[in-house]
């Protein structure tokens, strides 16, 4: 039996963000969001509610969307991350994010990161009806509801047809 | 919003995780942390130890045999929602997993995890109990299961002791004859129940010969529903629902009040969620037309 604490207040984080290897030692309660965006300096994930609520925060790690508020930056020690600046090669965009742009997806642009990284994250296959697009969409909250727009995007984009 | 300092430990085995989870009475263990860390956030919860169980071992079996679904503590909701093993097995587990929260959430979210949290507005407590399920825990004092029936107290308060942690629970193969599901009432889809039902109705000859229902979010703990499992025996498709609306109506008697819904609405949905899951089920098993 331990008298006491085994653990410790700082933390040895590796990872893989967006092909690059970063490795930095970090308070045990730092989040995974404010790692990505005040140590590895990647402003692209934006922080909106802070509780898992919005979902402004996803990024990708290990190919699965996650909330990054909601995760501390020490449970993805090991772990291969992308995040919205991972999408663009060059300045060209996705065929998503051209999508957003054509259709007009995003007013103010804060949630837009979040939508883009949980699209980027399934297999469209799984979404052939409008009715589950929106569904899968549902995890991410756009302040200037601005849904139709984004609906009508991922729509062209995966070719559901919309009634 | 960011958690007040705390000690990190990632524990390789469960008597390490049990050996640091008694060097502290403010320490947590951390799963998923979808509950957990937007808690600690809002510093509503303060541990000075978190005992990180994500690489313990064993605790990422997910085991699906004849008995029925051993799910470990490790392990995430959309893994077992994404198991068509477990899917066979248990059908009602991917079904009420679709209601929890939202996809990224369950990218991380275990469903032990949400059984230890026990938000009395959570669907995996219901559902455990609608199921027959049994909990495993493990503290200093050594191994002991749980009937999931036993193991909700209150909100955000269960049978788990001091030092005490859940290593697996335990969904039995869904009988022949029975049917699990889950309905709730949400403002949004993913968000908390305001008002939910999990139901496991078996049938013989097209009628309900017997049945658990639970409701979740009406009061502070999940709650089977004595009065409209009496009413609904019998019940067929096409049958008249007053009773059985009644009976529901009147196992919502502890309903709470808050700023999601009355105590009124919440009984008076319990009433209609009741109806529809037991018809839902009758003709999920080919014996009804629908809802």
């Amino acid at each position: 039996m331990m008298d006491t604490s085994p653990g410790s207040r700082e933390v040895d984080v590796a990872a893989t963000i967006n092909g690059m290897q970063v490795t930095h030692r970090v308070p045990a309660r730092l989040l995974l969001s404010d790692f990505i965006r005040d140590v590895v300096g990647l402003t692209g994930t934006h922080v909106g509610c802070e509780h898992g609520y919005c979902g402004a925060c996803t990024v990708i790690v290990d190919g699965d969307a996650i909330r990054s508020c909601s995760t501390l930056a020490v449970q993805a020690d090991g772990s291969t991350i992308r995040t919205v600046e991972d999408l663009a090669t060059d300045g060209d965009l996705t065929p998503m994010q051209q999508a957003f742009h054509e259709n007009h997806a995003m007013q103010c642009g804060f949630c837009t990161a979040g939508f883009l990284m949980t699209l980027e994250s399934v297999d469209p296959d799984d979404y052939r009806e409008p009715e589950q697009v929106v569904d899968l969409l549902s995890g991410n909250l756009c302040r200037c509801t601005g849904y139709q727009n984004i609906v009508n995007a991922v729509c062209s984009v995966w070719e559901v047809e919309r009634s | 919003m960011k958690p007040a300092p705390f000690d990190y430990y990632r524990p390789a085995t469960v008597e390490d995780a049990l050996a640091a989870l008694g060097t502290s009475e403010t320490a947590k263990v951390l799963a998923g942390g979808q509950s957990l860390i937007p808690a600690m956030n809002f510093r509503l919860s303060q541990p000075d130890l978190l005992v990180d169980i994500g690489g313990v071992e064993g605790f990422d079996r997910l085991d699906v045999g004849p008995s029925g679904v051993m799910i470990g503590a490790s392990v995430t909701q959309s893994r077992v929602m994404a198991s068509d093993e477990v899917a066979e097995a248990v059908p009602g587990l991917r079904q009420a997993l679709h209601h929890v929260a939202h996809l990224q959430i369950r990218n991380r979210g275990t469903v032990c995890g949400s059984i230890a949290h026990a938000d009395p507005a959570a669907e995996l407590p219901a559902l455990a109990i609608a199921c027959g399920a049994t909990l495993f825990l493990q503290g200093p004092a050594g191994e002991r299961t749980v009937d999931a029936g036993d193991f909700f107290l209150g909100p955000f308060w269960t049978d788990l002791g001091e030092g005490e942690i859940i290593t697996g629970v335990h969904f039995p193969s869904e009988p022949a004859d029975t049917v699990t599901l889950m309905d709730e009432l949400a403002w949004r889809s993913g968000d908390f129940a305001i008002t939910g039902v999990a139901a496991a109705v078996a049938t013989r000859d097209g009628c309900v010969s017997g049945a658990r229902l639970v409701s979740f979010g009406v009061s502070g703990v999940p709650s089977r529903m004595a009065a409209a499992e009496q009413a609904v025996l019998g019940f067929a498709p096409g049958d008249d629902s007053s009773a059985l609306y009644g009976a529901a109506y009147e196992d919502g008697g502890d309903a709470v009040d808050d700023i999601h819904a009355t105590a009124e609405y919440r009984r008076e949905a319990l009433g209609a969620l009741a109806v529809r899951s037991v018809r839902a089920a009758l003709a999920s098993n080919g014996n009804g037309t629908g809802v």
